[in-house]
């Protein structure tokens, strides 16, 4: 019964996980990208440094491109995604977690005073 | 009011008396003085890691409260007959249900405080800082452990302590899971699966040892926010226990 009332509500309908609901202003700062060893576009590695190992190409034998760079400390990444895909940093989330609150309460009354007729009825 | 809390008193001392509230009281403490003693082999971050695996401890330690303060208080009760003359005359089923949950919950709240002097206690003997967002780290694992202890009572009211235990430990992990964590369970029914999912807690609201450990701030309101759910789903887990407890024969 609970689950059937969660469903015809609109609002609860979505649940949310911050990976699909993150807006593109979030997930813009990852810097997503994939190495396969060979040199890209010059833009694509605007966003962190690699070590000259990497780029020149030597010493790296065996290891992967993405091994082989450096992002800032505390900044969005394709390494830290998982860090900052967390409610304390997704604050687009906040609002769902306060409406969340309050569809609880409005359901925990409902059981209560429900469960409370039912018995006096009986 | 005042039944409650008298009746909170007298869970209180019951609870106390049992050898399981101290048993699990103690693995926590030696978990974090285990983890304490782990070398460091000269790293430099090891406070993160004495932070991260000792709030990791606490969480788990939480729920083996949770499980060994709550699931046998009703059997029992029911067991030995003492609920017949409460709920006879002084107290109704819902203070019943309250004077019990609070003086659990109290328990549950002192254990979590302790674990977490310990762990301060761990990172100061082996000169590391204390992070000022311990002490409401640590709160917001005493509103996880609360949840935790309302669906305790919950599924004690309709399974034996045996079922309850890996009933709440399963709710405890799969709430860990995200949505499309939880969808991948079944993928064949994604609609279902999200619809039952979301009776299930976000429980990493409740989960900011990662950014302590690294030192990073946490907004005041985030934590406000995270207390205000956790008491939410506990409210709500509380109603349902209480619809089922309102529906048991005594007889």
């Amino acid at each position: 019964m609970v689950i059937s009332l969660l469903s015809l509500m609109s609002s609860c309908r979505t649940d949310y996980d911050i990976g699909e609901v993150a807006p593109e202003s979030f997930e813009g700062e990852a810097c997503d990208h994939s190495h396969t060893g060979q040199a890209g576009p010059e833009d694509e590695h605007s966003e962190h440094r690699h070590s000259e190992e990497h780029e020149q190409g030597s010493d790296t034998e065996g290891l992967s491109g993405s091994e082989m760079h450096f992002h800032e400390p505390g900044q969005r990444n394709h390494g830290t995604a998982w860090f900052f895909n967390q409610p304390w940093a997704a604050s687009f989330v906040w609002g769902k977690m306060l409406r969340d609150s309050v569809v609880l309460v409005v359901l925990a009354l409902t059981v209560y005073l429900g469960s409370g007729y039912r018995r006096r009825r009986r | 009011m005042r039944p409650v809390l008298t009746f909170a008193q007298m869970t209180v001392r019951s609870l106390l008396r049992r050898r399981t509230v101290w048993g699990i009281s103690i693995v926590i403490l030696l978990a974090l003085t285990g983890i304490g003693q782990v070398p460091g082999y000269g790293v430099t971050t090891q406070g993160r890691f004495i932070l991260d695996f000792g709030l990791f401890g606490l969480e788990i330690g939480a729920l083996l409260l949770a499980i060994g303060l709550a699931s046998n208080i009703y059997p029992r009760d029911r067991e030995t007959r003492t609920i017949t003359p409460l709920l006879a005359v002084p107290l109704s089923r819902g203070q019943y249900l309250m004077g019990r949950f609070t003086g659990a919950a109290m328990i549950q709240a002192v254990s979590m405080i302790v674990g977490c002097l310990g762990l301060m206690v761990v990172l100061i003997v082996k000169q590391h800082a204390v992070p000022a967002d311990l002490f409401p780290a640590t709160g917001l694992l005493v509103v996880e452990g609360w949840f935790l202890l309302a669906v305790v009572f919950f599924f004690s009211f309709w399974t034996s302590p045996p079922l309850n235990a890996p009933l709440t430990a399963l709710l405890f992990i799969v709430s860990q899971l995200s949505v499309s964590g939880f969808v991948g369970l079944f993928p064949r029914a994604p609609g279902l699966m999200r619809t039952l999912r979301l009776l299930l807690p976000h429980m990493d609201v409740f989960h900011i040892k990662d950014p302590i450990a690294h030192g990073m701030e946490i907004p005041g309101v985030y934590f406000l926010l995270a207390i205000v759910y956790g008491l939410s789903y506990m409210a709500f887990m509380l109603a349902l226990a209480l619809a089922v407890f309102r529906r048991r024969d005594m007889k």
